[in-house]
């Protein structure tokens, strides 16, 4: 045996035919390829840094932004830092998602349960509903409903609905609650979810007794009455303690000589098409994911709770229902992924959210450094909305048997 | 003896009228119980109302004029303006690029020998040669483009001779030649410098449908391979190479395509050397591509996974190597098993072509947003340019997902 051969050899096999060794030498090959480009690029940019003197690091964020911010529900001044501004525009983001998902997905609920619908007008029309939005490109839709809210009449002849809803073509402005200390609220706010809670274990008592003894003994009548009873009651006790309610409603009110309008809460125009775009958009897709989760709960299942006596709505509430969540949660957490993703598209009806607001920081600011920063902000938001739908599809799961 | 009762003929009894023909449809599916008729009555008459004051709008106080005064730029945006093709006239060059498109559909009617590859072939010839026929005056509209436009009925013959007469017949080369008519048409439209007649269009020129379609073709193409190489690494033995993919999907299915389109203009051109030849079109058509193969390979994955294990198996015991396995018994069904998700995403990917508006090129939503921005006595018009603008893309995708469903039945999906 010459050396070459021993060297190159392993229990007999040579290594260019061993198992074992080629897959060292491809994940070797691999990585090498890769990380050479991800250095070559990195090394291309700090280079161009270097050369064309760009920005860099991460000093800018205790600057001032100095430029404004359409709709933002944090306080914000143009004074303010970049970090706070991206904190501003983040919660422009999350608040969309969050209530863009909750409408979404009530919406869809009910359309992907009227596509199953025997009425065929109902049916059909949830279909038609269904294959129009899901076909027709986001920015679209978007454009569609902000260029109808700017078509509105201007805001001194615009629509006064009940002397309290102003609509024009600014937006919608409507009562809003204020909080005059915040400590009170948020007292009352910690209070309420304690009755909340409250009034689901008394919920959850008075079934376990009417299952045991059979006799009823009206679960989610008192069960709401606990709720909002100590809702109430707590209201009262802060009221009493700090001499004002800890909630006051906030009116719009005319001011100046355009008539315009302040206190209240304004939904801009971007805001409205995009919440709205958003809803009908990811509620095609939702109500497709919500039909295909009850079809593929078996029909035997709703064909025994019938022969049980159960009605319709009751068959589809306590036992198809249920049961479908479990196909249905999966993909429903990528449409809250999608939906929170494309909120993005506000920037081009003028919505400041994420994206909109790094865009335009990028003419003052390193585009590196807020690329790295947006992008953990997205994997962040994503990585919530995973484990909201993880929790809860673990809580759903409970039901299996 | 008793004889047996032989019962007399009854006559036929036709079934309850209530439970057949038109009455007993709409009493199942209408008004089967009270609460179904009362909803029935309602949404009939809520639809009826929403219809008639939709065709009222449609052909009363609605204003098309939008439309048609955007005209040809819906189709090539700026392509042909002075500034893109200077001294020229550049409206041929798309056109003879529609021909090519339509010459190999015919090329796959020959092949196919009817069926809906026929129907498409037909409609798709059919849409572009009535085009010829719009009514607008010559000067906007000349002769020579409604001549080139009805060019498209006879390439589509040529087409079909050519698969039917010449060896040119075959789906392989069809495969060929549709990269091949992909890549001339990008030439003709890119144009080559030392080339009389065919002067370079700068890419930022580029746009309406023609980009969008361009940008969808691309990325259909190239996001299906890249998208089953990824889903392949991804459940790769080898660790490094499964956390290379892991990264790269997740990585570009957790941020949103815009943020990715908008950074690649500003992050892409300074991580090649200056020198670099790159443009922003092309810049857009990687990123689309890669972040559709990511969700592509995440599909791709999920067909691999609900394979039964037995079949890998039982390939790997008839002597097939893992290469083999893969390439001829997991891959296929994995993709067959999963058509109605990469078509939806194909339909994504289409529809999402419309975010280039980002990187500031004029496809045809931006085309027709920035037209009204620009005349701002459309303004008022909006509605029914968006209205025109959600079905263009409407029609396209109901066609993918009308051709998905036919080969979905040619592949026997469902019925095996």
């Amino acid at each position: 045996m010459t050396l070459l051969t021993r060297i190159t050899t392993y229990e007999g096999i040579p290594l260019w035919r061993h198992v074992g060794a080629l897959r060292w030498a491809a994940q070797i090959a691999s990585a090498v390829v890769v990380v050479t480009l991800v250095v070559w690029f990195f090394a291309n940019i700090v280079n161009a840094i270097q050369d064309r003197q760009i920005p860099h690091g991460f000093s800018f964020l205790q600057r001032a932004y100095q430029t404004p911010i359409g709709q933002h529900f944090l306080p914000y001044d143009s004074s303010d830092s970049f970090l706070y501004a991206l904190v501003v525009a983040s919660t422009n983001t999350v608040i969309v998602a969050v209530a863009g998902v909750a409408l979404a997905t009530m919406l869809g609920i009910v359309i992907g349960v009227a596509r199953l619908s025997n009425n065929w007008i109902l049916s059909s029309l949830s279909k038609v509903y269904i294959e129009f939005f899901r076909n027709v490109p986001l920015l679209v839709q978007l454009f569609f409903w902000f260029y109808i809210v700017l078509e509105l009449p201007p805001i001194r002849e615009g629509y006064v609905i009940g002397g309290n809803l102003y609509i024009n073509n600014r937006g919608i402005t409507m009562p809003w609650p204020a909080a005059d200390s915040l400590i009170a609220v948020v007292l009352w706010l910690g209070l309420a979810v304690g009755a909340v809670l409250l009034g689901a274990a008394v919920h959850r008592m008075l079934v376990r007794r009417e299952i045991s003894t059979g006799k009823s003994s009206y679960p989610v009548i008192s069960g709401i009455a606990v709720t909002l009873g100590g809702g109430a009651l707590a209201w009262l006790l802060i009221g009493m303690v700090a001499g004002e309610a800890p909630l006051t409603v906030s009116y719009p009110e005319e001011y100046g000589a355009f008539g315009r309008l302040q206190n209240g809460f304004t939904a801009s125009a971007g805001l409205l098409a995009l919440l709205i775009g958003l809803v009908m958009y990811t509620a095609a897709f939702i109500a497709e994911i919500v039909r295909a989760g009850i079809q593929s709960v078996g029909r035997g299942q709703f064909e025994a709770s019938r022969a049980l006596g159960l009605s319709p709505i009751d068959t589809l509430r306590h036992v198809t229902f249920p049961q479908a969540l479990r196909v249905i949660i999966p993909p429903l957490i990528s449409q809250c992924l999608n939906l929170t993703k494309n909120s993005s598209l506000g920037g081009a009806i003028g919505y400041s959210e994420l994206t909109n607001v790094a865009k335009t920081m990028t003419q003052t600011a390193p585009a590196v450094s807020i690329f790295l920063l947006i992008m953990a902000a997205y994997l962040a938001m994503s990585l919530s909305w995973s484990l909201v739908g993880n929790l809860y599809n673990r809580y759903v799961r409970i039901v299996e048997r | 003896m008793a004889t047996r009762d032989v019962p007399a003929k009854t006559a036929e009894v036709p079934p309850p009228m209530m439970t057949v023909g038109v009455m007993g449809w709409a009493r199942e599916n209408l008004f089967s119980a009270w609460y179904n008729g009362a909803l029935t009555i309602v949404l009939g008459v809520v639809t009826l109302l929403a219809l008639w004051f939709g065709f009222a709008w449609i052909f009363g106080p609605a204003d098309w004029e939008v439309i048609a005064k955007i005209g040809g730029r819906f189709v090539i945006g700026q392509y042909n303006t002075e500034a893109a093709c200077i001294g020229q006239d550049c409206f041929w060059r798309p056109l003879a690029g529609l021909m090519l498109v339509t010459m190999l559909l015919g090329m796959a009617w020959g092949v196919a020998g009817g069926g809906f590859t026929k129907r498409v072939a037909i409609t798709v010839t059919a849409v572009a040669a009535l085009a010829a026929f719009i009514p607008y005056s010559f000067d906007v509209m000349g002769l020579d483009v409604r001549l080139l436009l009805l060019a498209n009925i006879p390439a589509l013959f040529v087409g079909l001779a050519l698969a039917r007469y010449t060896r040119l017949g075959t789906m392989k080369w069809i495969a060929i030649m549709s990269v091949g008519v992909f890549l001339l048409t990008l030439l003709l439209l890119r144009g080559l410098p030392w080339v009389p007649g065919l002067q370079p269009v700068s890419v930022i020129y580029w746009g309406g449908l023609m980009l969008n379609l361009l940008l969808a073709v691309a990325g259909i193409a190239l996001s299906l391979p890249i998208g089953i190489a990824l889903a392949l690494g991804r459940r790769s033995r080898l660790p490094v190479v499964k956390m290379l993919c892991v990264v790269f999907i997740e990585v570009f299915r957790g941020v949103p395509l815009i943020t990715l389109l908008f950074m690649s203009q500003v992050l892409v051109p300074l991580a090649f050397p200056e020198n670099f030849p790159q443009n922003s079109l092309f810049r857009a058509a990687i990123i689309i591509t890669l972040f559709s193969s990511a969700y592509m390979a995440e599909n791709i994955r999920g067909g691999l996974q609900a394979l039964h294990p037995g079949q890998e198996e039982a390939a790997r015991s008839l002597g097939l190597s893992g290469w083999q396995t893969t390439a001829f018994i997991s891959l296929p069904q994995a993709v067959r098993n999963v058509i109605p998700a990469i078509v939806g995403q194909f339909i994504a990917l289409f529809k999402d072509t419309s975010l280039v508006y980002i990187i500031g090129m004029l496809d045809i939503v931006e085309m027709g947003r920035a037209f009204i921005q620009g005349n701002p006595q459309y303004l008022d018009n909006a509605q029914e340019l968006f209205i025109f603008l959600a079905l263009v893309f409407w029609v396209f995708t109901y066609g993918m997902s009308y051709v998905s469903s036919k080969i979905e039945g040619n592949l026997g999906v469902g019925s095996r």
